[in-house]
């Protein structure tokens, strides 16, 4: 078929395991000369893993990748790159102190002499692919120095400028705000126009659908479904994600509006040494049972905030009460003693000790709320035991021992120790950020329902999430964060998906919604 | 002007051994490596600087095996902790006890005298000759009859700044030790670049140590190089591993070492003369830390009447 | 189940392989110089079980091993790297010294006590130091630790030439401390100090406190994930400065203990580098207070054993030191990169 012989990519049966979890099993692909292929999938859907594979970086244990009907074997990312494959990685792989020019020619410098670095030679020739492209750079600009929408543009240009017929996108849209999206989006049409072949991933359907050519979709390792994008609703692909219809997780006791807040942030700030605003007069409340979902896309204040809130960073003017009480000034261990939990948005960065025991993990600050130190501060062997065991039951923890190493849990796993440990203290308000992160289906639902489950038993829930479907699914209200402020706070009865995009990148939206 | 060139002439002395052992730690800090073993690498090039001057009569030729044995230390030391994965502290301490241990092993061994090795002659090393630099003022005299391993020193600050800041090997070292992953995506073999950051320091270390051994005082004493090594780590932690800072704060702990002689004369107890490089170098350090919190301290809000 | 055990046993016998291996090399180096190099390590190995005071010399070599061990334990799974025990002991032995010698009137407990409290306080204190310039300002806890131990050094050399000089002996010794502040020995071995009896007890009471207490668990989490620690609300900052006080301190212990209990006075360089030894069966019993007794034993063992060694046979006694350096090279190289930090 003439069809095959315009293949720039095939790929057939391939599949590769990470230790006992196969990541892909037995995957096929095929990529048209010129087209816009979106890969679609939930966390942990193989996405990454695959795309990693046509870049060069992972290689696979099984099957075959074609490059224009010829096999290819990559032993690193250069090599690929001389196929003519480029990626443009989701976390930046830029040096902060070098420049554009710089970051662009690192390990292919051209030379003075043999030895020297041509820097001349470098900066001109930055200059003439920032031109080529319209990128609108400053070759001798520090990277640390430029937006994160700016460094995306260095990533696409260095996969671009070896000539890649094939680039590769990874999650792209993940960290730039809506319209350096529609920027981004344009870019891909001209390069498309320009005959290079994109292969675009991303989790986000109504993107998907807008570029896209032809759409596959993978769910847990494996190609479920390629179709033109053309005819295809979002319900169709979600349907392929997902495998299942999705139920819409319900409260069954509505939040007590009116009281008075149990959470309140008035006025938050927090500048950085430069002056710079992270949080900037920020103020939310949260009333007894409610769930106020914070939107907004990755690095606009949210970390900030839910550290503010739980007392692991520090403010320098506004105040944070707690059922009425200024707990500003007080420390991470007297707000959660005051009935205060977090869950934060790393577990393996803040929410648990890796090496350390689940029965370690598990226990850390509740000792004394269950009884569970004797005189002297001597822990109570069979008493700890008992609670432990109880509690994994009781959150279905997979896999787990009491004196096994949390780390050695899958992901969804420990998340549920991270959850049973801050609920487990009843606590009256709850911060909680990225919940379902790199989590599977399953245990994205489970922890849906604990959300909802101490919402309908009283607790005041701040829900950071990156995820508008996750924010849309839980919230009560919704409130939206920019550049470290508060732009309005929505009734998810009356919110819609164009409203809370628009004041993601800054509109205000009238007050009344 | 006689006492300035008085005062450099012993703090070029003094300082060498420092500057190139913090020059060692810095290209190994580019690639975010703590490198303790400077110590023992130095000491082991020194007592190879004696050894081996002794048995052949032959200063370079003591100078070249110094600076061999450094070198194949630092072998060992980048061999074990980066290929066989040990941790580069613990790695290194234990590079440190083994140069210390060898030394003093191969002192009771070989030359039946554990109190040190002290030749009764020994070769010396090509020097700045005398009268050949006195139409220069104040820094003529002070660089005569300095050791040629001192002017290595001084050309090895710019030459280090051009080697990380001009040269592709100098930009892969530094994207090893800034971000690993930007690196590795650029195609650069991570371990090779640590392994020769890692080398580069013992020829370094080599340097100082052969200095040491054989500018002034020709005999290996056990522990000679008495924490200069770590005093020259800490001058590239206070200078953040850049050349110049870097080869500043070494020459200012060196400078204190002199300036502590100088108090001797005045009657203070000597060890606390010796005492004042390694404080230097701890207040330092504490300066820095603390001009960094200071500086890194939120911007206070104002409060405007609303 | 199984899985733990065998994985437990693995873990356990890690350092037994590894002080094997150095050992082997060790005996082909003896072979080399040696023309009896089976005694030579019969000695190593064997002396110290000659004679009752051969044994109580191991179990004074034992006895600040064991101290200082306990000490890094305690700072290294609080996340320090303390490498200042060297000058800690030296500062502990001098203030048990001065305070001993300061107050020579006082009846026979309270002087002793006195002096060892003197001892455990200046340790303390100078523990305290680069805990709290880490924790405070970010100072680099290796490089801070290196600086304080030549300075300790260089101070304690100065106080025993100077005021604390013994002026009719030979060398730089203090004069010698008052029987009131003398340490026990422990009865029916003539020269072992009973600071020893005192170490050995103090391991249990410390894996208890690691593995068994709230604090120990808050500790530990310092240790293995600094931001964990704070995010359950653990007090990090103070909890390692308390950690790095105590780890001065046991090593100040150890050094009041050396002074009062043998020699019965203070001298420059009695320490055969116990700092970086007590570090070294530390990391070698995988920060495990436990399996510190039996490392650092080994250690003593083969400390004493060195010096019969070389009287018997000329093979040197820092043959120790040079097999010391190759096995803490060698000592945290894995196949997979575990954390120092394991059970």
């Amino acid at each position: 078929m003439s069809a095959e012989r315009d293949l720039l990519l095939k790929l057939q049966g391939v599949s590769k395991r990470f230790g006992e979890k196969a990541a892909l099993a037995n995957v096929d692909l095929s990529v048209q000369s010129g087209e816009v292929h979106v890969i679609c999938g939930e966390n942990g859907a193989g996405k990454s893993t695959l795309m990693n594979i046509v870049a060069g970086i992972l290689r696979p244990d099984e099957g075959e990748i074609l490059i224009n009907g010829r096999p290819v074997h990559f032993s690193d990312p250069i090599d690929a790159a001389g196929a003519g494959v480029g990626m443009v990685h989701q976390h930046f792989k830029l040096v902060p102190s070098m420049s554009v020019a710089e970051n662009l020619y690192l390990n292919r410098q051209p030379r003075h002499w043999r030895v020297f670095s041509d820097r001349a030679a470098m900066r001109a020739g930055a200059e003439a692919l920032i031109r080529r492209y319209r990128f609108e750079l400053d070759p001798d600009a520090e990277i640390a120095r430029l937006s994160v929408g700016q460094r995306q543009r260095v990533e696409i240009l260095k996969a671009l400028g070896f000539n890649a017929r094939l680039l590769i996108l990874d999650e792209p849209t993940a960290v730039l705000t809506p319209p350096e999206v529609a920027e981004l989006l344009m870019i891909i049409s001209q390069l498309k126009i320009a005959g290079r072949t994109i292969l675009f991933i991303t989790h986000k359907l109504g993107e998907a659908k807008t570029i896209a050519d032809t759409i596959t979709v993978l769910r847990d390792g494996e190609r479920v479904s390629t179709r033109p994008s053309r005819g295809l609703s979002e319900a169709d692909i979600a349907l392929d994600m997902v495998g299942r219809e999705m139920r819409p997780p319900h409260r069954n006791i509505p939040p007590r509006a009116g009281d008075r807040p149990v959470l309140a942030l008035s006025g938050v700030t927090m500048t950085t040494a430069l002056g710079r605003r992270l949080l900037d007069k920020t103020s939310l409340s949260i009333a007894f049972g409610e769930i106020l979902g914070v939107a907004g896309v990755d690095g606009n204040g949210q970390t900030e905030l839910t550290e503010a809130a739980a007392g692991l960073a520090q403010i320098q003017s506004g105040a944070i009460l707690l059922a009425g009480r200024d707990v500003t000034k007080l420390s991470v261990r007297a707000r959660r003693n005051a009935g205060l939990s977090f869950i934060p948005e790393d577990r393996l960065d803040r929410g648990l000790s890796a090496t350390m025991t689940v029965s370690e993990n598990l226990c850390a600050d509740l000792y004394r709320r269950k009884r569970l130190v004797g005189p002297g501060g001597l822990l109570r062997g069979a008493a700890v035991s008992a609670f432990v065991s109880a509690t994994i039951r009781r959150f279905d923890v997979r896999g787990a021992t009491p004196s096994l190493p949390v780390g050695q849990l899958s992901g969804g796993n420990m998340q549920k120790i991270v959850i049973a440990r801050e609920m487990e203290k009843q606590p009256i308000a709850l911060v909680v950020a990225q919940p379902t992160r790199g989590l599977d289906i399953g245990a994205t639902e489970f922890v849906h329902g604990q959300i909802l489950a101490a919402a309908d038993a009283g607790c005041a829930i701040l829900l950071v999430s990156s995820e508008l479907s996750e924010i849309f699914a839980l919230s009560d209200r919704i409130a939206v964060m920019f550049r470290g402020r508060v732009v309005g706070v929505v009734d998810r009865a009356v919110a819609t998906e164009e409203s809370i995009g628009l004041m993601m990148s800054g509109a205000v939206v009238e007050a009344g919604a | 002007m006689m006492w300035a060139s008085q005062f450099l002439a012993p703090t070029l002395v003094q300082t060498t051994p420092i500057l190139l052992a913090a020059l060692g730690a810095m290209i190994t800090s580019r690639a975010n490596i703590l490198n303790v073993a400077v110590e023992g690498m130095a000491l082991v090039a020194a007592f190879t600087a004696i050894a081996v001057g002794q048995a052949t009569d032959n200063a370079m030729l003591g100078f070249a095996c110094a600076i061999l044995a450094a070198i194949a230390m630092a072998l060992l030391f980048g061999f074990v902790s980066i290929v066989l994965g040990a941790d580069f502290i613990v790695a290194g301490l234990g590079l440190n006890i083994l140069a210390a241990g060898g030394t003093l092993f191969l002192l009771e061994q070989v030359y039946q005298d554990p109190g040190g090795l002290r030749p009764d002659s020994f070769p010396e090393i090509w020097r700045v000759p005398e009268g050949s630099l006195d139409w220069l003022p104040v820094i003529g005299p002070a660089f005569e009859r300095q050791s040629f391993i001192v002017l290595i020193a001084l050309i090895a600050v710019p030459l280090s700044a051009l080697f990380l800041y001009r040269t592709p090997l100098g930009y892969a070292l530094r994207a090893v030790g800034e971000d690993e992953s930007a690196a590795v995506a650029a195609g650069i073999h991570v371990a090779r670049m640590k392994l020769i950051a890692v080398l580069i320091s013992g020829l370094f270390a080599g340097l100082a140590g052969a200095q040491l051994a054989m500018d002034r005082l020709h005999f290996f004493l056990p522990d000679m190089t008495s924490g200069r090594g770590f005093i020259g780590l800490t001058a590239a932690l206070f200078g953040a591993a850049r050349p110049w800072p870097t080869g500043a704060a070494a020459f200012l702990f060196g400078a204190f070492g002199v300036a502590g002689d100088r108090l001797q004369l005045l009657q203070a107890p000597s060890q606390f003369v010796l005492m004042a490089p390694y404080l230097a170098a701890l207040l330092a350090l504490i300066f820095a830390r603390w001009r960094a919190a200071v500086r890194g301290r939120p911007a206070p809000v104002e409060r405007k009447a609303p | 189940m199984r899985r733990t055990f065998l994985s437990r046993l693995a873990s356990a016998l890690g350092p037994v392989w590894a002080v094997a291996a150095v050992l082997v090399v060790g005996f082909l180096i003896v072979l080399a110089i040696s023309t009896d190099p089976v005694l030579a390590y019969r000695d190593l190995l064997f002396a110290n079980f000659h004679s009752a005071s051969n044994f109580a010399l191991f179990l004074n070599r034992l006895m600040p091993l064991l101290l200082i061990g306990l000490g890094v334990i305690l700072s290294f799974r609080a996340g320090v790297f303390n490498v200042g025990a060297e000058g800690q002991l030296y500062l502990g032995a001098v203030a048990a010294t001065a305070a001993a010698l300061a107050l020579p009137d006082l009846p026979r407990p309270i002087g002793l006590c006195a002096a060892l409290v003197s001892g455990m306080a200046a340790g303390g204190i100078y523990g305290w130091i680069p805990g709290a310039l880490k924790v405070r300002l970010g100072v680099n806890e290796v490089v801070g630790t290196l600086m304080l131990n030549f300075i300790a050094l260089l101070l304690t050399e100065y106080l025993v030439t100077h005021p604390l000089r013994d002026p009719v002996a030979y060398g730089a010794v203090s004069r010698v401390i008052p029987s009131s502040a003398w340490l026990a020995e422990i009865p029916d071995l003539p020269g072992a100090t009973s600071g020893t009896i005192v170490a050995v007890l103090l391991a249990p009471i410390i894996w208890l406190v690691l593995f068994r207490t709230e604090w120990g668990a808050q500790l530990r989490a310092a240790g293995s994930n600094l931001r964990f620690a704070e995010t359950v609300g653990v007090d990090a900052g103070r909890l390692i400065m308390v950690a790095m006080a105590i780890s001065g301190g046991l090593a100040g212990l150890a050094g009041a203990f050396y002074a009062l209990g043998i020699g019965h006075r203070f001298e420059q360089n009695f320490s055969p580098a116990f700092g970086l030894v007590g570090l070294t069966v530390a990391l070698l019993a995988r920060l495990h207070p436990i399996g510190l007794l039996a490392t650092a034993a080994f250690y003593a063992l083969i400390l004493n054993g060195a010096a019969y060694m070389q009287i018997d046979t000329d093979v040197p006694r820092s043959l120790v030191g040079l097999l010391t350096g190759l096995l803490v090279l060698m000592m945290t190289v894995r196949p997979r990169r575990s954390a120092l930090a394991g059970t």
